[in-house]
């Protein structure tokens, strides 16, 4: 029997509309603002985050406290850019915090854009969103209305000016530099790191680029301390995660839990298989993560664990497949999704995913050669960590590790010759 | 003055805005640019050559912007858009069934529009709606656990003129349609495979693609070239299913 969790940024979805201020502020929403402008500075908020652990959201686990540090202290101009640009496979977490409590997400980034001492900041939202967008839209108007947002914020002399950008439909887009060129109106080609845009970020300033989730959590930080975020989950993940669970469950949807609750146990939250059947393997941060099969079941969920079984936790994106998958289609459709969002910069990548694409269609439709598959493995291999950012490099893990597991289905689309 | 000088006209205070929201005027251009094709339909040459003289880009330089973006559209489109996600959610939950009934209901595949210019249809990559698979987008409205006889009621409020999400304007005959039109003429077919086989069930898992397929056929045709070098050894005889396919090709090619 799955344990229930409370829930911390998901609280008070389908119970009332959030997207309403008067609504959200009567349940404490801006308090935290507002308190971070008057009784904090900008270091204390920092410190805070340091303090509670928290980690990027977003796919990559890097600690935010540190990520700020990494801002150079002299108190040049700099920008604190949200990332909502969501389009993981698998992933649908900021999707619903967008729609659902826009207003913690703009105190969240707000807060953030205060303990990096900047004055700009930016939410970037994928350009599918188009209701988030106009959901987001009011909610700033509101928040400006208010006086949340614009000159000398409560009456401290701080200024903070809020921008939302639209993006135009491109998964590269959720890369930081990638990110930070559309935002400059420009194609969203992964930039050449280093300069990191902490160092050269938006329009050659510093920059901070965190996820809505990350940010959002800020909220609940500052209300109940770093010590109570930093309670909860193992020594290394701390705190909570919304984990996005979809594919062979029966109520597939968003659970916010500690981390390290087990794997087995948020598919158990998520209702479990379907009747009659087995789950056999899983994906447990979204489409640039290698599958864990049911040894791996009982293992905690976090960030650790997940990389000590092959994969990641990436984005909390949980991809559940029963016994029924076919593993090639499934296998096919991630392919052909990266190599479709390929921005076309590094060869490797370009061309790459295009071939395996093809490669697999051709196993897909029966018409596969033995070859194939180690050609599979070899392509995805050698195109791994030759291209300016991680998409090439995230065809690789699923792809390997469900043609290792479940060779017989690859080899059964193989045609042989004689056959008719 | 013409149609689109008094539509640069009317939105320049609009425009105006946008650009005053950010610290550099180049980044207005996403912004600019969904606010002209939201009333043109697509991103017409005209918007590209006023963003450029707004922002101060060469034209080239917008196009290249724009062409990055999948949702610009740079030729015209259906009333209706219909973006179906073919990804891996969605595919466990059903998505081929979804794609094949479309497909079937509408005469067009991946990419394609009718021939009356009321639907454009397009398999597209996850929508991050997968608690809700499979799903789509309407003009960029979500639509949620979608079912044939939902895509029916769908089709029919359409062409009824009931359906509650807004049609895209449409300020050009769209390309790209598939069928031959009523006037006669034989619309730009657009070649990328699956529309006419859309149901059969060996087809690549229902999306409509057989580029492994047609690769295949080309390197049996081609096989005396790799002979002693690929690492087994081929056929010899393509097989009947691919022969057909072929001569469908050939049918299509001018």
């Amino acid at each position: 029997m799955a344990m229930r969790y409370e829930p911390v940024l998901l609280k008070g979805i389908g119970e009332a509309d959030l997207r309403d201020i008067r609504v959200y502020r009567e349940r404490g929403g801006y308090k935290q603002l507002e308190r971070a402008f008057r009784e904090l500075s900008s270091a204390q908020v920092l410190d805070l985050a340091n303090a509670s652990g928290l980690r990027g959201r977003g796919g990559a686990g890097f600690p935010t406290g540190r990520k700020w540090q990494f801002l150079p202290a002299n108190g040049a101009p700099r920008y604190m850019v949200c990332n909502c640009d969501e389009a993981e496979p698998g992933t649908f977490k900021d999707h619903t915090l967008l729609e659902e409590t826009p207003h913690l997400v703009l105190e969240g980034i707000l807060i953030g854009a205060y303990g990096i001492g900047c004055h700009h900041a930016f939410i970037y939202i994928r350009g599918e969103f188009k209701r988030g967008y106009e959901i987001m839209r009011r909610a700033v108007d509101d928040a400006r209305a208010a006086g949340f947002i614009g000159k000398n914020l409560f009456g401290t002399g701080y200024d903070l000016e809020f921008t939302i950008h639209r993006g135009a439909g491109a998964y590269i887009c959720g890369e930081e530099t990638a990110l930070l060129n559309s935002l400059e109106g420009k194609r969203g080609e992964p930039r050449l790191k280093p300069p990191f845009p902490a160092v050269e970020g938006l329009y050659k300033a510093p920059t901070v680029v965190n996820n809505v989730e990350t940010l959002a959590y800020l909220v609940p930080i500052l209300e109940r301390g770093a010590e109570w975020f930093a309670g909860v989950g193992t020594e290394r993940s701390k705190g909570f995660k919304i984990v996005s669970v979809s594919g062979h469950v029966r109520k597939p949807g968003n659970y916010e839990v500690p981390l390290g609750v087990s794997v087995n146990e948020l598919i158990e939250l998520a209702g479990g298989p379907r009747e009659g059947r087995k789950v056999v393997a899983v994906q447990p941060g979204g489409g640039s993560s290698a599958a864990i099969f049911e040894e791996h079941f009982d293992l905690p969920y976090d960030y650790e664990s997940m990389t000590k079984a092959g994969s990641m936790l990436g984005s909390g994106a949980m991809v559940v497949f029963d016994d029924t998958t076919d593993f090639v289609k499934a296998a096919h459709s991630l392919v052909r999704f990266f190599a479709h969002e390929s921005c076309g910069q590094c060869t490797p990548c370009r061309e790459g995913g295009h071939w395996l694409e093809r490669t697999l269609a051709r196993l897909v439709a029966g018409y596969g050669l033995q070859s194939d598959i180690d050609v599979l493995e070899s392509v995805s291999h050698q195109m791994t960590g030759l291209n300016l950012c991680a998409l090439g490099d995230s065809i690789e893990p699923f792809l390997a590790s469900v043609v290792k597991r479940f060779r017989p289905q690859f080899e059964a689309r193989v045609r042989r010759n004689g056959a008719s | 003055m013409s149609d689109f000088a008094a539509l640069r006209e009317e939105l320049q205070p609009e425009c105006e805005a946008l650009i005053a929201q950010y610290p550099d005027k180049r980044s207005a251009l996403l912004p600019i640019v969904h606010l002209f094709q939201a009333r043109q339909g697509y991103v017409t040459r005209d918007a590209m050559w006023a963003c450029a003289e707004m922002l101060e880009l060469t034209p080239a330089v917008v196009e290249s912007t724009v062409s990055f973006y999948t949702l610009f559209f740079r030729r015209p489109v259906g009333k209706y858009m219909l973006q179906v996600c073919r990804n891996l959610s969605c595919l466990l939950n059903g998505a081929e069934t979804v794609m094949a009934a479309f497909r079937d209901k509408l005469g067009i595949g991946h990419l394609q529009t009718t021939a009356d210019g009321l639907f454009s249809y397009e398999e597209v990559e996850c929508l991050a709606a997968c608690d809700r698979a499979p799903c789509m987008q309407v003009n960029l409205e979500f639509v949620y656990d979608l079912t044939p006889a939902a895509i029916d009621d769908m089709l029919a409020a359409m062409r009824g003129g009931t359906y509650p999400v807004a049609p895209l304007p449409q300020t050009a005959k769209p390309a790209r349609t598939w069928a031959v039109a009523a006037d006669g003429e034989v619309a730009l077919g657009d070649k990328s495979p699956g529309a006419e086989n859309a149901s059969d069930p060996n087809n690549a898992g229902g999306i409509g693609d057989r580029s492994g397929v047609i690769m295949l056929d080309r390197i049996l045709a081609e096989q005396s070239r790799f002979t002693g070098r690929t690492r087994e050894r081929l056929p010899n005889e393509p097989p009947a299913a691919m022969r057909e396919i072929a001569q469908e090709e050939a049918g299509h090619a001018h």
